[in-house]
């Protein structure tokens, strides 16, 4: 194992939560320009044990050693930890939405000038330079809340990396990216081990995990579970590891016989969110069957989102769009009319707009179906809360209560919950933008078998994943979408990553 | 207590617990091997049990209570009927009030117009009244140019997007201005003396305003805990995205609230006429924080999604008995908004506690 060029150890953690262990005796070790992925599902120890690194947990509220640099150290607060040189960079991002980017990579820490006054010139001089470390091409005067979401995940990096840390921790640094921003990044990344930086890959990923990383550790329940070197690393058994349990198929997949169509979207334009002028979706047309799963893939800015979002009412729309459901003209101009229409919509943030977090569980879940609990006013709430759990079992959504708060679940979980908010509607067209996006393997697999269900009674399902094996796998067929039209269009028999990518990144015709 | 009781290991200490839970309802177990009990899952009846007293009304009644007794002890007065009933009365009329201001809190609103609609419905009404309107009528007035008012506050809010505390805040200025253009500053007066009769009255000793609060305050509740309404507005207070794409008419909740509060102010501002035998210009004046603070301290989270009209008659129960309870108690009037001021603050930091505490 490592040894004389180790740069982290940490030795031994245990953490308690209520006295609920979360980590048992855990021992982590880093080297010198080495990048590890750290890879298990939600609830493994994963972030608990980043959070007691990054002294988000102060070092009274666990046990255990850490050794930065042959120095063992106590962190008490994240400050400290900074000092040691080590810098997290989250899945949420943490940036100050109207400062500049500029000032947001020098926050706490800008160029100054003789009596304390900011050098605005140095400031952005050197925020320049930031920037070329992370190849993002952006005017440093610009405030970050009118950057894209893989912007920002750049500019997060960009700003660790003028800290000079000697450990850089990445918690699912991708999940914003498009395709080809996250291949920069991990070009980044092999630039910085060649440097000397050692890295902790925390990612859901794990194709991208195992391009990346010089070794791969494996928690689950609180401990280590498995280690493999660069070489041994197979798919498979690390899924194995993570679940505990075999997975046959990750991707379980039923051919459904295609029946009648159920939506047809004619010429839909949908202007761009940010400029007024530009149209993000430019007059795209597109029809769907009952059973069928149709993929929809794109990079990240190709209007994948929008172009969902406008189907389903909930962003305003150009021109003279017409959308049918079973060959009847519906007009949709908000997301109720969408919803009476027979679509349900799981967003990409569910957090934003997936759930209610102050109501519990039962409310979340029927949240779109209060017409059918309502009488005279009143809500019917014996005949919800026996249709909810019944939605609760066939899910299998984790709680303890029906009215468990959503905020305590898990995301897949969570997820669950808002699935089942649709499934309580018996949506006709169910449209789901990144269902899988931040939950664990064994949820995911859920998820799937859950599509197929639904193809299988007859529902049309509309999928966004920014994961390809998985649109591959699990849609029937494909629409690529880049410059706000539809590029390529494949069956599931023709279908493969490369094809995807070069339609995305315009290459195709 | 008991102590010694000889168990075979720990199976059987498990189930000597559950008998002992059958038989006391609650166990205290102290012991460093709790792992082994925690899977039995014991606690679980137990937290069912307790429940209320992790509710969040819980957390001010037992305040609420404490304070009552001290005051009481000080000024043994503080439980005569009268005052009592002068107590009771008061809070009724900033109960009615509550209510409403409780729908916009839960919907994530803001309503700062209420104490200024209380002295313009109060006025209208009455003046309907005085020139010779039968009673129903003119309170319709006062209730029906409270809901205008609440209208025009709800629809600036939702039609253009302008923050409430804002439109509000303007609505709050201007009502005191139509107040004063329309009474040029004088009480309107003589109000017909059955219409009076609603404010001073009262039925086996309790004052009528009390038993309309109360009707007022079982009603609010019922709308607000059992009705697709009340609902509503949780859902929209707690993410009105989320609550717009599940279908949920967003708009309707945020236009309706501030049409509740504008009629609870006003049908207020009526009973407070009656209450006097005149409208008077300067009624309500100050109201709109007071309320306010009563919601919030009555557990209502600021940012909406939360709350409850049992929370709100807490809070405004608790300004009053603390109004009331420092007058008993000798302290100097002037001391009066200093320590409502921390009371804010202080419930505040608790709610905020607790709900990190769960989270």
């Amino acid at each position: 194992m490592v040894t004389a060029d180790k740069i982290l150890l940490m030795q031994n953690i245990r953490k308690e939560f209520f006295s609920v262990p979360v980590l048992k005796n855990v021992t982590l070790e880093l080297a010198k320009g080495e990048i590890l992925g750290l890879v298990g599902e939600n609830g493994a120890g994963k972030s608990t044990l980043m959070k007691i690194l990054s002294g988000a947990y102060s070092c009274d509220s666990y046990h255990g050693e850490i050794i930065v640099d042959d120095v063992p150290r106590r962190f008490h607060s994240t400050s400290d930890s900074e000092a040691s040189g080590i810098e997290m960079i989250y899945q949420e991002i943490s940036l100050h939405l109207d400062l500049t980017v500029a000032e947001n990579i020098f926050l706490g820490r800008l160029p100054r000038k003789r009596r304390g006054w900011v050098d605005r010139k140095e400031l952005h001089t050197q925020a320049a330079q930031a920037l070329e470390l992370v190849r993002l091409d952006l005017d440093t005067h610009r405030r970050v809340r009118s950057l894209s979401t893989s912007q920002q995940q750049l500019l997060s990096i960009a700003k660790a990396m003028v800290r000079r840390p000697k450990i850089l921790v990445l918690d699912e640094p991708t999940s914003a990216l498009t395709e080809s921003e996250a291949e920069t990044l991990l070009s980044l990344l092999r630039g910085l081990r060649d440097k000397g930086i050692a890295c902790i890959y925390i990612s859901h990923k794990l194709d991208e995990v195992f391009k990346i990383v010089d070794r791969i550790t494996v928690m689950r329940d609180g401990t280590i579970v498995a280690n493999y070197r660069h070489g041994e690393i197979m798919a498979e058994k690390v899924v194995e590891d993570m679940v505990g349990r075999k997975i046959e198929n990750m991707y379980p997949k039923c051919q459904v016989e295609k029946g009648k169509e159920v939506l047809r979207v004619r010429n839909l334009t949908v202007p761009h969110p940010l400029s007024a002028q530009k149209n993000i979706i430019e007059g795209v047309s597109f029809n769907l069957h009952r059973g069928e799963v149709l993929g929809l893939a794109g990079l990240v800015g190709s209007g994948r989102s929008e172009l969902v979002n406008a189907i389903f009412g909930a962003i305003p729309t150009r021109g003279k769009p017409e959308i049918y459901i079973e060959g009847q003209l519906v007009r949709i101009s908000r997301a109720l009319d969408a919803i009476e229409a027979g679509i349900g919509l799981v967003t990409e943030d569910r957090r934003k707009s997936g759930f209610v977090g102050t109501l519990r569980v039962d409310k979340n879940i029927s949240l779109a179906s209060l017409k059918r609990f309502s009488k005279e006013g009143f809500i019917k709430r014996k005949q919800e809360l026996s249709e909810v759990q019944g939605y609760v079992e066939k899910l299998r959504i984790k709680v303890q209560r029906v009215d468990d708060s959503v905020l305590t679940l898990s995301g897949g979980n969570q997820q669950k919950v808002v699935l089942a908010k649709w499934l309580m509607r018996e949506v006709k067209v169910l449209i789901l933008d990144e269902p899988t996006r931040g939950i664990d393997v064994g949820a995911k697999v859920e998820i799937y078998n859950l599509i197929n269900e639904l193809a299988q009674k007859g529902v049309g399902v509309i999928m966004i994943s920014s994961e390809l094996p998985e649109l591959i796998s699990i849609c029937d067929r494909f629409l690529v979408l880049a410059k706000g039209r539809i590029q390529d269009e494949f069956d599931q028999a023709q279908a493969s990553q490369e094809r995807i990518m070069k339609a995305a990144t315009g290459l195709t015709r | 207590m008991r102590f010694g009781e000889d168990v075979a290991g720990p199976e059987d200490q498990v189930t000597v617990l559950r008998k002992k839970k059958a038989r006391f309802r609650t166990v205290l177990v102290i012991g460093s091997e709790f792992a082994d009990t925690e899977e039995k899952k014991m606690p679980e009846k137990k937290s069912q049990r307790w429940a209320w007293l992790r509710a969040q009304e819980t957390g001010l009644a037992i305040p609420l209570v404490l304070l009552i007794c001290i005051i009481g002890l000080v000024n043994p007065l503080f439980f005569d009927p009268q005052n009592i009933i002068d107590v009771l009365r008061n809070t009724s009329f900033m109960f009615i009030v509550a209510a409403a201001m409780t729908f916009v809190l839960i919907a994530a609103g803001l309503d700062l117009s209420v104490g200024s609609v209380i002295a313009f419905g109060g006025i209208v009404g009455s003046m309907v009244l005085a020139a010779g309107a039968p009673i129903f009528l003119g309170i319709l007035a006062g209730v029906l140019t409270g809901a205008g008012i609440g209208f025009i506050n709800g629809f600036v809010v939702v039609k253009f997007g302008i923050p409430p505390l804002i439109v509000t805040l303007g609505m709050m200025y201007a009502g005191q201005g139509a107040v004063l253009v329309v009474t040029r500053g004088t009480p309107v007066y003589p109000l017909p003396a059955a219409f009076n009769a609603i404010g001073q009255g009262n039925l086996a000793g309790i004052p009528y305003v009390v038993l309309i609060a109360a009707v007022v305050g079982i009603v609010a509740h019922i709308v607000l805990t059992r009705t697709t309404y009340g609902r509503m507005v949780f859902a929209t207070g707690g993410n009105a995205e989320t609550s717009r794409l599940s279908g949920i008419n967003v708009n309707f909740v945020n236009l309706t609230v501030y049409i509740l509060t504008g009629m609870a102010a006003a049908f207020v501002g009526m009973l407070m006429a009656s209450r006097l035998a005149s409208a008077q210009p300067g009624a309500g004046a100050g109201w709109e924080l007071q309320v306010i603070a009563a919601v919030i301290i009555g557990g209502t989270s600021m940012f909406g999604g939360s709350g409850s009209i049992l929370g709100s008659l807490l809070g405004v129960l608790f300004m009053n008995v603390v109004s009331t309870g420092m007058i008993m108690m000798r302290i100097s009037a002037y001391w009066q908004n200093l320590v409502v001021g921390v009371i804010i603050v202080v419930a505040v930091g608790i709610d905020q506690y607790r709900r990190r505490k769960v989270a």
